[in-house]
């Protein structure tokens, strides 16, 4: 943990490209404020000092000051910002989980039918699509051709709300199109999964077992079956979260959805280091916590695993 | 994964036999087919670019701005008013390049680290697995952002990048591999007649993890497409390559959509489907040549 942020903090200083030159064009400042400005965000500073001074502040909870957004990197990244893309990726990946353990349990147990066949297809070439592409044309067919949901934003800029339904009535239309991209995305990986392991649960002794028991088909396949296939889709869920922020990235940037994606690509085009560092921090103890979960998870479901 | 089954890549008779073996059991799935004859349209379209699409990718003005389909030009004009068809054709090059590339340079690296750390084992293991644990919990695309930033957008730069973030994983399998494999009775044999241990590493171990390895570097192919398209689309791509996520940042920043030709967007998307589902498949087909096991299980 250490070391990563030693490494980030270095790869973040080599960037090429002065964060001050860009802002110095923006505001034509003068020179003298610049140089207040670059004696403030301690840039005249050597940068193993610059290094210590960072490493002192993370201890205290303190990531920088963001330089285009001028305010603190915490405040920048903890805002609204984190709730939207939560909003989104709980959304979209409890949406993908739920439908894909579903129907693999389903396609599984018809193995070999043509409704099996047909899914599987469908799954392989869902895993396939870019999922900025998949945004592009949810876009061009609900959004410009028929104006069934909006072009981009997680509000209607500018209007005013009745109540407090209204607007989450407004937030959940908004958030519609971005949420079924990357429920559809991840729909295809969860269902393969889903289907693979219970192929293999469905060969076991006690499915056949309990078959012969003249238990009814619905008790067999979802208290006997799915419960001893959940394992590796959990696990595959947990070990992804990398992958999840990268489809959030492309995705938010699709539907100018204002989230943490957006303004990780916004801070590295506009080369705020402060920001990149806070995100790049937050994103690996968010992975290290899945893990962690995944863990435990791993422990409830099967009780083999006891640590 | 291990035990004494023997595998198909497993050394014995000439490179023409195993070859014509592998065939054999390759040829009997279908899926595998489906995929070999996708990619090989792929291969075709952009080695022959030049010959098969009909208008210079990069001459402007060959039609009018965002022209629908027509049959001059079947998938019709960008907003330069160049030939989107042509553009596609030619971004199976940049595709496959950087796919290739990337997915060779993920394994050489991942082969290395692997095998290195299970052979040796010891405080080499533990440093490895350390660095390898730490690359894996990198979010890829907001790291190859940064990173293609610093470096700058070139093809290069994009290649090395992916197969920076991409070899963990590759790492993490043939190291479990290796441990089983150098428990075995050649590996203890080939040691008491006195080979060095990078002999071993190189004569014995390589070539027996290889197979496992070239079944992962299919799906690590797809994977450093639809990375390269994704960081082109957000507009960080070589801007001297024609390439489907660079024409998608353009027809999204442009209005595409909003334009008579939409083909403008699904076209390039489309290829980059096809191309992913070439490789998907073909992974799905040598997974089960490599696993006999999963052969079994049909």
């Amino acid at each position: 943990m250490f070391l990563f942020i030693t490494i980030m903090f270095f790869i973040f200083r080599l960037m090429p490209g002065n964060p001050i030159g860009l802002i110095l064009e923006q505001y034509n400042l003068t020179p003298e404020a610049a140089q207040r400005l670059i004696h403030l965000w301690g840039l005249d500073k050597p940068v193993w000092q610059q290094y210590l001074i960072y490493i002192k502040n993370l201890l205290k909870g303190d990531m920088g000051i963001s330089y285009v957004y001028n305010a603190p990197v915490s405040s920048v990244i903890f805002s609204r910002k984190l709730l939207n893309t939560l909003a989104l990726l709980i959304s979209a990946h409890g949406m993908a989980l739920l439908i894909g353990m579903i129907l693999g349990v389903w396609a599984a147990w018809r193995r070999g039918t043509p409704i099996d066949i047909g899914t599987l297809v469908t799954a392989l070439v869902l895993y396939t699509i870019p999922v900025f592409w998949l945004g592009l044309m949810l876009l061009m067919m609900f959004a410009v051709h028929v104006h069934w949901f909006p072009l981009s934003g997680t509000i209607t800029p500018a209007r005013s709300y009745k109540d407090i339904l209204q607007y989450i009535g407004d937030y959940l239309w908004h958030l519609t199109l971005p949420m079924i991209s990357i429920t559809l995305i991840r729909l295809g990986g969860d269902f393969l999964i889903m289907r693979n392991t219970m192929i293999n649960v469905v060969r076991e002794d006690y499915i056949t077992t309990a078959i012969a028991k003249g238990l009814p088909e619905k008790i067999v396949v979802w208290k006997h079956a799915a419960r001893n296939a959940l394992l590796p889709i959990v696990t595959m869920a947990g070990l992804d979260m990398a992958f999840v922020v990268s489809g959030a990235v492309l995705t938010e940037t699709v539907f100018g959805w204002d989230g943490i994606g957006k303004l990780t690509y916004e801070a590295a085009i506009n080369r705020d280091y402060p920001v990149l560092q806070g995100l790049f921090f937050i994103l690996v103890v968010v992975v290290l916590l899945a893990n962690f979960l995944t863990d435990l998870m791993y422990a409830y479901l099967d009780p083999r695993v006891r640590y | 994964m291990s035990g004494d089954v023997s595998r198909p890549g497993l050394r014995k008779g000439g490179i023409i036999e195993k070859t014509k073996e592998f065939w054999r059991v390759y040829s009997r799935i279908r899926v595998g087919k489906i995929g070999l004859v996708l990619l090989l349209i792929y291969v075709v379209m952009a080695v022959f670019a030049p010959w098969i699409a009909p208008y210079n990718p990069r001459a402007i003005l060959v039609g009018k701005h965002f022209e629908p389909p027509s049959w001059k030009h079947p998938l019709g004009t960008d907003e330069m008013g160049r030939d989107i068809l042509s553009e596609v054709i030619y971004g199976a090059r940049t595709s496959l390049l950087v796919g290739i590339l990337a997915a060779l340079l993920t394994m050489v690296i991942g082969t290395a680290i692997g095998i290195a750390s299970g052979y040796i084992g010891g405080i080499t293991d533990d440093l490895l697995m350390r660095l390898t644990d730490l690359f894996l919990v990198i979010p890829g695309l907001p790291f190859i952002i940064v990173l293609s930033v610093i470096l700058g957008a070139s093809i290069w730069n994009i290649i090395l990048v992916i197969a920076l973030i991409a070899w963990p994983g590759t790492a993490r399998l043939v190291r479990s591999e290796t441990l089983s494999l150098k428990e075995r009775m050649f590996v203890h044999a080939s040691r008491v007649a006195g080979a060095s241990d990078f002999y071993i590493m190189v004569h014995h171990i390589l070539p027996n993890v290889l197979p496992i390895v070239s079944a992962t570097m299919v799906l690590n192919v797809t994977r450093a497409i639809i990375l390269e398209a994704g960081l082109s689309f957000l507009g960080l791509g070589d801007p001297t390559a024609i390439s489907w996520g660079t024409m998608l940042y353009f027809a999204d920043k442009e209005g595409a959509m909003l334009s008579p030709n939409p083909y403008y967007i699904i076209a390039p998307g489309v290829a980059l489907m096809g191309i992913g589902l070439a490789f998907v498949f073909i992974s799905y087909a040598l997974d089960e040549v490599v696993n006999p096991k999963l052969r079994q299980r049909r």
